[in-house]
């Protein structure tokens, strides 16, 4: 398989897997029995006109979906029905306009409320991981290096530790500490510094951002820390290595030229399936520390039985998860010169 | 077929335990994590006699037992509900095992099954199975178990079976490509060939070499659900009926122990899942460390520096390029007897000399061609002797000093080019590599050329020189580490097989080509090889090697014409000679013995035709026959002499 081919296929699959997503989020808040907007409705005191109000504000007068004749022997749901008045169509129509609904608590858009925490969620995630993936990276390659050292030893007891610490405990101790020690405790901003020049702004956010970001940072790091150094005395092992060694390079420039980029290998693959982790790490993070990102907005939804909100949440956060894992995947082909055959 | 697990007597399997134990032992940070889960447990099973208070007890709860700090009375304080912290933190212990192993349980029963029948089956089983937990793998699980239990009742039951049904996707995969790999195995086969159905080999035959990574597996899937569970509690999503220790964090964090300073509150239950979630993490790592042992030593770990009883300073032999003084090379293990590789070598070798290097696989070649250029692995050392390089001590050198000689002085050509070339580089981007390190002045524009140049001389076209190794055949490579290795104009290659993998053509032209180096340059080789055709028709010397040692060393005629060690003389009799067509070939029975565990007497003796009483007992010495450097250590030399 070449590389486009490759590169064809894998973006399919993330197209189907966005479908699927897309498809698995409308039935599930459409089966389970948790949501509100239904249970509400039968309560005995409410009229007959204001339950069928609900309806039509939450689009529930509508049948789920339309039974197509030949592919449903069954004849589950309405028949007599045009397909784009279902649930079902309405919600992915609505899906593609942008449209996720409208916050039970909030009356507004959940599109609108999403969006601008999307970019904070990216914000914190991506700090965060450059700096664990750095970090990881360092001490895995030391780690490696002096492979049955102290120095080894001591990296990997450490990234042990800091692999099986819970991201929210950990948010919590370093509030706690942070706290006794000046360091602002909740949100992205102090109030009122819209009123200061941009880059104190910006100070400011850092400033907000130092806590989240180290809790993220020692989280991730101890994972990639044991990846990086394993994959990298995988790969010093090698035959190739020795004959390097044998050419009479120095060990500085066989870990350079010969040896970073293999091992860097593995890495790129675990970078992708976390990512699926990095967002439940954003979650616990966020709101620990009130950043108001998607991960707190997952938080408060819950809280306040926004379903909506959680929905529309759930939403951005697979698709941004897949697309990211796609980037991920991608990465890998540029790397491995192999993949062209394979 | 009496070979499955479960056809073992009893007592074979209580020996297999006590193995699997013997082994779980040495790996200390699972033995660490046995110990660390066994405190849980005992936690979680006695909790009525060691927890001081009742569970959840609210009797006798005033507003000023809230957030109590740590006393004789509270070990770890009180909580938000003046309840009794250490007492909720040993019940919580029950808590979170039952999570972990019954989610776990869950996930392992799916995850299993999904492998089993994918690796099992193939076909389209296995394309839609792992298709399916190929995109359940990318969906995000903490948001997806939130929004599923979110929409249901938080029960315990509940965020059980949520989180197990959401954990297995890891466990399949890994059970498939575990099955792939066992289901080709002969006892396998062979019970498919007798027609057992195939229910019954997938649970009698496969399932038993699958279990020990499941284990693996169960213990990483157990602390992931604890993770989840505590996870899920503090999200607000916990089941408010049971105290688990995600659930205590929950309320201690939304009802103020920060701002009350109650440390305890929050310290306490977060070290308890630490403990388990790392307890499980180390026990996984010990299991691992069973099933798939590492050594974990590489190429660039700093290699033992070389000891020398005899304080030589100066080569022996005159106009001499390399010489090899004495060297004996052992390779030291932990807590193991260390195994003499190689013991007591010498050799010259002069320009445009080229010698072989005969014996069997595991005599030590390879050992003593990587000690000439202090390629060792880190367990090897050079215990004693000199090696000689142009009148310098190679033995003595730093690694900088030696860089300068590697590849330029010497240079060498690995056996099995398979793996001996990066697979993430151009070859000819490898070969640039060489050049620019060793000839800095080389004209860089020209370096192209240089390249091209090199490859064309072993037979690759110049289209080839920016493909990547995996592009190349197995013979393309071996002649590329060819061309690399002339790369420098080096004064000495050593060769270690590098014909094997060539057909008869190419072998023949590579030969041809190392020949007329030699003619013209001066090139000297040492030519590693098992073809006693090759060495009779190229070679100038001949040094045999046995279980470590020199057998005999002479020049080429006296090797085949006057062999006096009997292992030179077997060896020979193992090659067809076309003078003596009519001659019987034979071979030699048995094995070159293992180099820790070497005979008390002379290292062939036990195969040795022609041994008699001294041989089991005492090694020969190296014995000088004639004056024409012709050495061999054998009892019967002296003998005859």
């Amino acid at each position: 398989m070449n590389r486009s081919r490759a590169i064809l296929n894998k973006t399919a699959w993330a197209v189907f897997t966005i479908l699927f997503v897309i498809v698995l989020n409308f039935f599930l808040f459409r089966i389970l029995p948790g949501d509100p907007a239904r249970a509400g409705m039968k309560d005995p005191r409410l009229k007959q006109e204001a339950i069928e109000a609900l309806q039509v504000r939450f689009g529930l007068d509508k049948p789920v979906i339309n039974c197509f004749d030949s592919l449903n022997p069954i004849k589950i749901g309405n028949c007599n029905v045009n397909p784009l008045e279902t649930q079902f169509f309405i919600y992915i129509g609505n899906l593609f306009k942008g449209d996720l609904g409208i916050s039970y608590d909030t009356n507004r858009p959940v599109s609108e409320m999403l969006s601008e925490r999307l970019w904070n969620t990216i914000l914190l995630i991506g700090a965060g991981q450059i700096l664990s993936i750095i970090l990881g990276m360092v001490f895995g390659i030391l780690g490696a290096w002096k492979a049955r050292t102290l120095v080894d030893y001591g990296s990997t007891g450490i990234s042990l530790l800091f692999w099986s610490l819970p991201t929210f405990w950990l948010g919590i101790v370093l509030l706690f500490w942070g706290s006794a020690n000046g360091f602002p405790i909740a949100g992205k901003a102090t109030p009122g510094m819209s009123s200061y020049p941009l880059f104190q702004q910006w100070g400011d956010v850092l400033w907000h951002m130092f806590l989240p970001t180290l809790t993220y940072t020692i989280i991730f790091m101890g994972e990639y820390t044991l990846i990086m150094r394993s994959s990298l005395v995988d790969v010093l092992s090698e035959d190739y290595i020795l004959t390097a060694k044998a050419k009479g390079v120095s060990a500085f420039q066989i870990l350079k030229d010969h040896a970073l980029r293999n091992a860097m290998l593995p890495l790129v693959t675990v970078i992708a399936i976390n990512l699926g982790f990095t967002v439940a790490g954003a979650i616990q993070i966020e709101s620990v520390f009130s950043w108001p990102g998607l991960g707190s907005a997952v938080f408060e939804a819950v809280e306040r039985r926004d379903y909506p909100v959680l929905q529309g949440a759930f939403i951005l956060i697979a698709v941004s998860v897949i697309l990211a894992n796609l980037l991920a995947d991608l990465t890998y082909t540029y790397l491995d010169p192999r993949v062209q055959v394979e | 077929m009496q070979t499955t697990l479960q056809n073992t007597s009893p007592n074979k399997t209580a020996s297999q335990l006590f193995n699997f134990w013997e082994s779980f032992k040495k790996s200390g940070t699972g033995v660490v994590g046995l110990y660390m889960i066994i405190v849980i447990l005992i936690l979680a099973i006695f909790a009525p006699l060691i927890a001081p208070y009742d569970e959840s007890s609210t009797a006798n709860v005033g507003i000023s037992d809230i957030y109590q700090p740590p006393s004789a009375q509270h070990w770890f304080g009180t909580d938000d509900a003046g309840q009794d912290v250490f007492s909720n933190f040993v019940y919580g212990a029950r808590v979170s095992l039952t999570v972990g192993f019954f989610a776990a349980f869950i996930s392992l029963i799916i995850g299993g099954s999904f492998g089993l029948i994918a690796g099992f089956f193939g076909g389209r089983w296995e394309t839609s199975l792992m298709r399916f937990t190929d995109i359940m793998l990318v969906i995000p699980d903490l948001p997806l178990t939130v929004v599923i239990v979110a929409l249901t009742k938080p029960s315990l039951f509940n965020i059980i079976l949520v989180i197990g049904l959401l954990g297995w996707t890891t466990t399949a995969r890994v059970v498939r490509s575990q099955t792939l790999a066992v289901k080709s195995r002969k006892f396998i086969l062979r019970a498919r060939a007798i027609g057992a159905s195939k229910p019954h080999i997938v649970i009698n035959h496969i399932l038993p070499l699958v279990m020990p990574i499941l284990v693996v597996q169960g213990v990483l899937v157990i602390s992931l659900a604890i993770l989840n569970e505590s996870t899920l509690s503090f999200i607000g999503l916990g089941d408010p009926s049971v105290l688990s220790w995600g659930q205590m964090l929950n309320y201690a964090f939304g009802r103020g122990a920060l701002s009350s300073g109650a440390w305890w509150a929050l310290l306490v239950p977060g070290l308890g899942i630490v403990w388990i979630v790392l307890g499980l993490t180390l026990l996984g790592q010990g299991l691992e460390q069973v099933l798939n042992p590492r050594t974990d030593t590489h190429h660039l770990m700093p290699s033992r520096l070389p000891l020398s009883k005899e304080a030589l300073v100066k080569p022996l032999h005159q106009n001499t390029l390399f010489e090899v003084q004495n060297l004996s090379i052992h390779y030291v293990g932990e807590g193991k007897a260390p195994a003499h590789a190689v013991e007591d070598v010498s050799f010259t070798l002069k320009e445009g000399e080229l010698m072989g290097l005969v014996g069997e696989s595991g005599c030590g070649k390879t050992t003593l061609m990587l000690a000439l250029l202090r390629l060792l692995p880190s367990a090897g050392q050079i215990v004693n002797g000199k090696v000689f390089f142009k009148g310098k001590d190679l033995t003595s050198l730093s690694e900088e000093e030696l860089n300068e000689i590697r590849w330029r002085g010497i240079s060498i050509v690995f056996q099995g080019a398979m793996n001996a070339l990066n697979p993430v580089r151009t070859v000819g981007d490898q070969i640039t590599e060489a050049v620019m390190k060793h000839e800095p002045k080389f004209p860089k524009e020209n370096i192209p050329a240089r390249v091209t140049q090199l490859l064309e001389l072993v037979g690759i076209t110049a289209d080839q020189r920016d493909h990547f190794p995996h592009q190349y055949s197995g013979g393309m490579r071996q002649r590329a580490m060819i061309a690399m290795a002339l790369a420098c104009n080096p004064d000495v290659i050593i060769a270690d097989e590098p014909t094997t993998a060539l057909d008869v053509m190419i072998q023949a032209q590579i030969l041809e080509l190392l020949d007329n180096l030699r003619k013209k340059l001066g090139l000297a080789v040492i030519f590693v090889t098992h073809d006693l055709g090759i060495v009779a028709e190229l070679c100038d010397k001949v040094l045999v090697m046995y279980g470590g040692v020199t057998a005999e060393y002479a020049d080429v005629d006296t090797i085949y014409n006057n062999p006096k060690h009997p292992y030179t003389q077997e060896l020979l009799k193992a090659f067809p000679d076309l003078t003596k067509p009519k001659k019987k070939l034979s071979s030699i029975p048995g094995y070159p013995p293992r180099l820790d565990a070497l005979p008390a007497g002379c290292r062939f003796a036990p195969r040795c035709p022609a041994a008699f009483e001294r041989c089991h007992t005492e090694q020969p010495a190296l014995h000088s026959i004639g004056n024409n450097n012709h050495i061999a250590s054998c009892h019967l030399v002296e003998a005859s002499k």
